[in-house]
Order: C-alpha cells, then structure tokens, then sequence
C-alpha cells in the first residue's frame, strides 16, 4: 500500500472532504454545468450527447446508478474508491473524456460527492484500495522475455492485437461486447497514450489486477496471485511494444 | 432546344469516383484526434454529433471561449509558464480544414433563359476539390480571454483573406453571466440553427457581376438555407455590389464585424445575446451610421433521457445598411425563428425567417416586394456509427424588385460517411421542387445538382 501511494499522482493523494449537504449541493450545481450533457439529469449515462458518443459503439458515458466503474483502484465487482471517481474527473478518459483539471479541487470533490448520491450503494458498500505487488521491476530483456510468456499464458492475444502482433483475435471476430451489448475496441497495445486508466507502468497494473467492471476485460488478480513479480514483468513486455521510442 | 441532359461521359465519371472512392469505404477503427480535440486528448464526437455539427457539449464549448462547460480552464489546461506568459503548445491550437466538392454535375432546364437576365447556364460536370482551404487558429491567451483566427481560400469566390476572427472575453462578472465577442465573427453562432457547421455545406451561386449598382447575370441560384438567405432581388452594398438574394446575411452572415454579449445568467435553460455589427456586407471602414443591432434569447426546454430541445427567436434591426439601384440607403432588417430537437439519433432543425425593407424610396412604390420570408427544414439521421443521413427543404419567398423575384423551393439529400471522426466522404443531391417554367429566371431553370465530395479537418 505504501508503494501504491507514493507512485500515485498528487490528486490521487487528495482526501474527500467531509460529507456535507453544501458539498453535494454545490456539486450537483457543477455537474449541470460540466456533466450533465454527457451523463444525463438522473445519472443514467443518457444525457443529450450520449448517444452520438457511444450510440453504436463502446464507450458510452458512465451509468451512476449503477455504480459500476471500469477505473477503480478496488477489486473488480466492488465499488470505486472516491478517490478513484476523484481521479477519473481530474485526468478524463483518453479519447473519450476531457480532463477537468481547471475545475478547482474543492469543486471536483464536491462532484464526486453528487455523483454517489445516484446510487444508494455507496452508503453501504466496503470499497477497499487492492495492493500492488512491489515494482515496477526494471525492463529488462530477461523481464520483457518473461512479459511475454505471461501474455501467452493470460491468453491476451484473445482480445488484444497489437500491431506487432497477428490479427484474428475476438474483435475481429466482431465478437468483443461491452455489458450493453455494443462492440468494444480493445487499445492498440502499442499505443500506451491512447489506455483509458493510464499509461504509466502502475496504471496497467492497476487495470490488469482490478479488470475493467462492465468490459470483456477481467481481473487477473487470483492468477497473478502465485506469482506477483510476473505482473511487472507483464507490464514490462506490454510496454515494450510501444511504437513510441 | 435543350441539349441531350446527362451525357454519358458524365455518369463515366461519377462511376469512376464511386470506384475509386469505394476501398476507402471500408476503412475500420476510428482513432483519429483531429484539430481542436489534441488540447483535450478527446475525440471530434465529444463536441460534435458529427463533425462538423456541434452537439450541447460543443455549443457550451463555444459559448464559454473554447473552455469546457462549467470550467474557466483557459489558463491552466495543457499550458505552461514563461514568465507572466502562459503559453501552449502550437499544436493545441492550430488546425486546417480542407473540403469542397470533389466532383459536381449542375443540370439546368434550358441553356440560356429568355429572360431580361442574360444568363449563360449550361449543363457541368466538373472537378472541383478543393473548393474550401482554411487555415485556423483557436483557444485560449488566458483564462477567459480566448481567440479564433480564420484564413480562408475560396476557389468559387475566387478569395484568400481572413474569413472570421475574433476576441473573446469570458465569464464577466460570474461565470456565464456575460460573455463578449470583438472581430469579425458569424452572429448566428449561439442560435438554435447556426449558420457555419453545416451538413449540407454553404454552395455560392454562380453570377457575373456587370457593374456597380447592375444587377449581375445569374447562371445558378448558390444552394444555401433559404432562412439565411438575402430574400431580395435588387439589393446592393456601400460599393454598388449586388447582394444575391441567396446569400447569407444580417444575423446569418457567415461573418461581419461588430461586437456581441451573450450568457446564461439564470441558468442553463436560457441564453442571451446582443450584439451591434457595421451592418450587411460593410466591412471596414463604414460608413453606415448608426450601426446595426440584433438580439437573440434562445431557450434550452429539455436536456434528459437522450433528448434535447431548444428553440431561438431573434430580431435584428438595420440601419442604412444596404442600397437599391438609385443608391438610395434603406433599412433591411429580419425577424425570425428556429428551433433544434434531437432525440436519439435524430436531429431535426427548422428556421422561419421574415426580412423587411424599410425606407425606400417613392419611385420604388409598387416595384419593390418589401417583404420576403425563407423556411428552412432539416433533417439528419445518425443510421450507424460512421454513416449519416440527411434531408434539408427550403423554401424562398423572395422580395425585392417585382420583375425579377421568383420564389423557390428545393430539397437536398446527403448521405455523409466517417471514415474517421474527422475525415467524412459525401454523395450530396439538390432538387429544384418547382416546375422548371421553361427555365425564364434562374430560379426554375437550375433543374438538379449532384456532389461528391469530402471534408477533412486535422
């Protein structure tokens, strides 16, 4: 947990404010301004815009009633942390969200503060951080080496094409759905810029130990658990196909 | 005689292009990041329902000085410090757009109308791409002091030169209290049915100018909304150039020059703007005095549940702005009214549009029709993720000068395809709806015109 906390970014860092009702109220006020459009009066990601976003195609703006989210720093099936939510709203979604960061903090935090009241889950729910393992290790080709054999084992290539790899996995097949049905693209893995949770060696880890709730993409913690190093050497070997130098 | 309509040379080629065009149709996966999207990181759809119609996000985008809704992120985002500068990276906010009509054939009921307008129209198929080549600059100085820089080429228009630009300076008082725009910009911007960021593209007509305060011979009437339109047959600006009742103009001018307010001080179910310009077609150096003015008040009734509804009501008041033939000064002013649903992937715009002359001179008495009105009707479907459809009617009522007015009314169809967010293929079909009448005025004699053609922005 400590090396979790000291790689995570300065907002991540950040701390809720204590539950107000001016919080939530001044929130709800921002998020008509900033969120609204997208994510729609009551939270159901059906917000005017939507369907132009994700009509036909994965990603479509977040369901708050739901409570279900793919970027979270807890167990796949749990809840986000509010740092998590706090996170989201601070660096957006590559491609699909714009970071919010000239919203103050005081004034993000009092979104997420109105985006759980959608949901009565919070209230009620455990939402506990996971632990990355110790890392990330150094890329070295005996790392990348092993990276890779950990690819083929995971079965990656399942859903992922890399460029440098060959084509015909599930997407092609047209066979990739996210939990609405619509076709999801997984990322071009040699384009590390364009990962929706982040592109720094800890953000992937992140996404492969806690999976993508609502996506194809499962957690990989109970089989990663034997052998925790081989998440970085993972990590590593996907990083290694990066097209940038 | 009419020559023998579409010859075959004609439907050669449009079969060659559609070839040609037909690989590119597959293309998959659209990953692109066009122009104004690299400062966000964000794709063109976060702002347009297709590029490069703004959706609500985009329109709030626009209407806060290129910050995001609710944000006055203008001095921090994607920015550094030098000094008391704060600077961007070029790419965030330089971009070009290239489109036109890569190939059009214009058919015409006959080749030389026997009217008093001496017109030389024949049937066409040409090249043409590109018709359109701009060059913009947008975003932010500092928070809440924004620009926008438009350096156009314009084959039709034979023109290079600064289309729009402007200054805007955001979030006076409160946020979205008052928002004010300096330049040269299109007034229409705010409005529930703008005139820029159109599907169906702006197509000017094809005349020949004989001369100050002459009317000009006219081929084809331009393709553009009839409720944007001029209306009037027989108007001129300052320097004797005729004004074609096809173009756009007042309030729905693609720009002039003049200074604007708008905002939402009550919330996001209301918007104002006034604004005072030099006056139609009076660029610098104006001598109209006093200015023209405009207010617009545009009300957002429901954003819910995939759904959004708006609608706008403006006047705009003119004030010498425009001369007829004796070059007379009149007042030409417009009152109208639009309206924006979109509902799913349906989004459906109209406009109704009553121009008025004021002031004309006594000899012009029952010469001049001083009133004319324009419908405009649109229609676009969103049928899959790449491919979208559209119908846009329009109907001119036109005014001014009674030997020459004709009305007309015309239906369009295009079908746009995204190869990706910011690079759109079209097929595009005008219909003159109104019986050709032996092709006398350019008005009934323009019969069809068909468009291929492409729209890129980066």
């Amino acid at each position: 947990m400590a090396y979790l906390a000291c790689s995570l970014p300065i907002w991540a860092l950040a701390t809720s404010p204590p539950n107000q009702d001016e919080s939530v109220s001044r929130g709800k006020a921002l998020y008509e301004k900033a969120c609204l459009l997208c994510h729609g009066k009551t939270g159901k990601g059906n917000g005017p815009d939507a369907f132009y976003l994700g009509a036909y195609s994965a990603p479509c703006p977040r369901d708050f009633t739901e409570a279900e989210f793919k970027f979270r720093s807890t167990s796949s099936g749990e809840l986000p942390s509010d740092e998590d939510i706090f996170t989201t709203i601070t660096k957006g979604i590559p491609g699909f969200m714009p970071a919010f960061q000239g919203l103050s903090e005081a004034d993000r935090w009092d979104i997420v503060r109105y985006v759980k009241s959608f949901s009565t889950l919070y209230q009620e729910a455990e939402r506990t951080p996971i632990i990355l393992p110790p890392g990330p290790l150094p890329a070295t080709t005996k790392s990348v080496s092993r990276g890779r054999e950990v690819y083929a084992l995971l079965d990656c290539a399942k859903c992922h094409r890399p460029q440098t790899l060959q084509p015909g996995g599930l997407y092609d097949m047209g066979e990739l759905r996210d939990r609405r049905d619509l076709k999801i693209l997984p990322p071009d893995l040699s384009s590390p810029s364009s990962f929706k949770n982040g592109h720094r060696p800890q953000d992937i880890a992140q996404s492969i130990l806690t999976g993508l709730d609502g996506t194809p993409m499962a957690s990989f913690r109970e089989t990663l658990s034997a052998q925790p190093e081989d998440l970085w050497h993972l990590v590593n070997y996907l990083l290694s196909l990066s097209r940038s130098p | 005689m009419n020559p023998p309509c579409p010859t075959i040379a004609k439907y050669l080629l449009l079969l060659v292009s559609v070839i040609l065009l037909s690989p590119l149709l597959s293309t998959p996966e659209a990953q692109a990041i066009p122009a104004f999207a690299r400062k966000y990181d964000v794709n063109c759809t976060v702002c347009h329902t297709r590029a490069p119609r703004l959706n609500r996000t985009g329109e709030r985008f626009l209407e806060n000085g290129y910050q995001l809704p609710g944000t006055e992120d203008g001095g921090t985002t994607k920015k550094f410090r030098l000094g008391d500068l704060t600077l961007d990276d070029v790419t965030n906010y330089l971009g070009f757009r290239l489109r036109g009509n890569a190939l059009r054939t214009v058919d015409y009921a006959r080749h030389a109308p026997g009217t008093n307008i001496d017109g030389n129209p024949e049937d066409r198929t040409e090249f043409g791409f590109p018709e359109v080549f701009s060059l913009f600059t947008a975003g932010t100085v500092t928070n809440n002091v924004g620009f926008f820089a438009e350096i156009e080429s314009n084959l039709e228009e034979d023109e290079t030169g600064v289309e729009r630009a402007f200054l805007t300076f955001n979030n006076i008082g409160q946020h979205d209290w008052a928002h004010l725009r300096v330049g040269k910009f299109d007034p229409s911007a705010y409005s529930s049915y703008a005139t820029l960021r159109q599907q169906f593209e702006l197509v000017g007509d094809n005349s020949v100018d004989n001369g100050s305060f002459m009317l000009p011979t006219m081929n084809r009437i331009g393709l553009t909304p009839a409720a944007f339109a001029s209306k009037f047959h027989g108007l001129f600006d300052r320097s004797g150039t005729a004004i074609l009742p096809t173009d756009p103009s007042l309030f729905h001018a693609v720009a002039e020059m003049g200074l604007d307010i708008h905002g939402r001080p009550f919330g996001e179910w209301f918007l104002y703007q006034v604004g005072i310009l030099n006056g139609a077609n009076e660029p610098f150096g104006d001598s109209n005095n006093p200015k023209d003015w405009y207010v617009m008040t545009r009300f957002d009734v429901a954003q819910s549940d995939y759904f959004s509804a708006n609608f706008s009501g403006f006047a705009y008041f003119g004030s010498n702005n425009v001369k007829v033939s004796t070059m007379a000064d009149v007042n030409w002013s417009r009152y109208g009214f639009a309206t924006n649903v979109r509902y799913y992937m349906v989004d459906i715009y109209a406009a109704f549009v009553v121009d008025h002359i004021a002031n004309l001179p006594n000899s012009f008495n029952n010469t001049f029709d001083e009133t004319a009105t324009g419908l405009t009707v649109e229609a676009n479907v969103l049928a899959t993720d790449r491919l979208l459809l559209g119908i846009r009617f329009d109907h001119l009522d036109a005014g001014g000068l009674r030997t020459q007015r004709t009305s007309n009314s015309l239906l369009a169809l295009i079908a746009k395809f995204y190869m990706r967010s910011n690079i759109a293929l079209f097929l595009r079909d005008d219909i003159n709806l109104r019986p050709a009448q032996g092709g006398r005025t350019p008005e009934r004699n323009f019969r069809n015109a068909f468009f291929v053609g492409a729209d890129v922005a980066f």
